[in-house]
């Protein structure tokens, strides 16, 4: 391994040891959240909903709860990572490091990109214990849950270079990520909302990507695919351009 | 010969105004123990953590080993080790690890990694605390360890800010032993200490920085004769601008 590679795993692998040494907080919660919105809003009062564009209710929630814990948990992985390390100066043995902007940016960004794909991959496969998922187009789905974790990964870093204070993660995730995630249409379709509440659902970008993971799984949409797909891509390369910016001028890490 | 640390026309403004640094300039031979003594607030932290990237100078041009530690920093870096003033270790890690994870940033391969965390824990006592979390370890080990973290990979160039601030005596001797050793092996070091018989003993030049430039430059006996007194603590003295406290001045008050 050249030195570069040594010095990516490096902080790469701190990343994961992070997540993985306190994993009942970052593994088991967010799992059991999952698990219970499955049973609450799946079992209890989807047996109420017969069905939504043809697809049981149960199985219809399923890939926006797959989506909403990949952005989440990368989300908060990146924020809280870096928030932690600034707190405690720790952040300056990787700073002082002749580690590039780039490979700290992409460290930083895959530590909760693999959180979220962990978290996805096993409420995924709990959820095929209970129903049966689909898997109708993998090759939208892959580049779509790709870019969506992308995405949320490095809304992480740049909330986290941000933050002066954890209340600041908190309003983040709390007074804007989640309320934009639950009115994407995890639990319901645009379409059944009356006015003007259609109208603004398709006003927030979630709703899209909601609806290509949806599509990739079960096949279903009122979205235009390709052109979400493009957005979702354009939008994550522009995030990464802005958090390299950050990096490299030093906003907030370096004085 | 290139120095080991050559500055010219260092400026540091902080957003806020405050000019940290107002055009030094300075030069540390290869191989010379080098001491920077200064009043809290002169611009001794701001100046390293300049030289090792923690601060984007505002201008001029800091060169580490002939590297540009601005343009080229991975080259300069790579030849520098700091002990910051205040302690900076990740929560997350064991003792062990934060040598080997810092051992990674610098690009040492695994072998050569795991060979030097057990030197440097041997070296600094810290075998038997190897396994346990950087939270849980007493104040004096942590700052054992930040001292072995600086010289993981190990820098040509050493810089130790205020290291022996609040240690016990004991720790005291085992790094100065320790640093005068790699210095005759010929490590560069910068020294920052309120320790004035310190940066006598193991100095071979010092600088005297206030106000955000360097007042003045040489050996002990060169700075005492600078000021016209009879030692380096009433040269500083001199310096900060209260020669009543010198010891003769103080004596005679008490007579």
């Amino acid at each position: 391994m050249s030195a570069a590679q040594i010095r990516f795993a490096a902080l790469l692998r701190r990343e994961l040891s992070r997540f993985l040494k306190i994993k009942r907080q970052t593994i088991g919660a967010p799992l059991l959240e999952t698990f219970l919105y499955i049973s609450v809003f799946g079992a209890a009062l989807g047996s109420r909903i017969d069905e939504l564009d043809g697809i049981d209710y149960v199985v219809f929630i399923v890939p926006g709860l797959i989506m909403m814990a990949w952005a989440i948990n990368a989300f908060s992985n990146n924020a809280a990572s870096i928030l932690q390390q600034k707190f405690q100066r720790a952040i300056d043995d990787q700073l002082s490091s002749p580690a590039s902007p780039a490979e700290l940016l992409l460290a930083f960004s895959f530590g909760g990109f693999l959180r979220g794909m962990l978290v996805a991959v096993l409420t995924f496969t709990a959820a095929s214990l209970l129903v049966g998922i689909p898997i109708e187009h993998p090759l939208v789905l892959a580049p779509a849950l790709f870019l969506v974790g992308f995405f949320f990964s490095q809304l992480g870093v740049l909330v986290g270079i941000r933050a002066e204070q954890f209340d600041d993660l908190s309003f983040a995730q709390q007074f804007v990520l989640q309320p934009l995630i639950f009115l994407g249409g995890v639990f319901y379709t645009a379409s059944l909302l009356p006015e003007p509440f259609e109208t603004l659902t398709h006003l927030n970008p979630v709703y899209y990507m909601i609806s290509l993971v949806r599509y990739g799984f079960l096949g279903i949409t009122d979205t235009n695919i390709a052109v979400s797909l493009g957005l979702l891509t354009v939008a994550t390369a522009g995030m990464f351009l802005i958090n390299l910016r950050l990096f490299t001028t030093g906003y907030r890490l370096r004085a | 010969m290139t120095a080991a640390l050559q500055i010219t026309d260092l400026v540091k403004r902080y957003p806020t105004g405050t000019e940290a640094l107002k055009g030094v300039s300075l030069e540390i031979g290869a191989g010379e123990f080098f001491g920077l003594l200064g009043p809290n607030g002169a611009g001794k932290s701001t100046l390293i953590h300049c030289a090792t990237g923690l601060a984007n100078p505002t201008s001029g041009t800091i060169g580490i080993f002939g590297h540009d530690a601005v343009g080229h920093y991975g080259e300069a870096r790579a030849l520098v080790g700091l002990a910051p003033q205040d302690i900076n270790l990740d929560w997350f890690l064991t003792a062990a690890e934060t040598l080997d994870y810092h051992g990674g940033y610098f690009g040492m391969a695994k072998k050569e990694r795991r060979e030097r965390t057990r030197e440097l824990l041997d070296a600094f006592s810290l075998t038997a605390k190897r396994d346990e979390s950087t939270r849980t370890l007493s104040g004096g080990m942590k700052r054992r360890l930040v001292l072995a973290r600086a010289l993981m990979h190990r820098p040509a160039l050493l810089i130790l800010d205020e290291p022996t601030a609040g240690v016990d005596v004991e720790l005291r001797l085992e790094l100065w032993q320790y640093v005068q050793r790699i210095n005759e092996e010929g490590t560069t070091i910068l020294l920052t200490t309120h320790y004035l018989e310190e940066a006598e003993q193991l100095c071979s030049r010092i600088a005297f920085i206030g106000g955000g430039e360097i007042v003045a430059e040489g050996t002990s006996q060169e700075l005492a004769a600078t000021y016209g007194v009879e030692s380096l603590e009433d040269a500083y003295l001199e310096l900060v601008g209260r020669k009543e406290l010198a010891r003769g001045h103080v004596s005679e008050i008490g007579a």
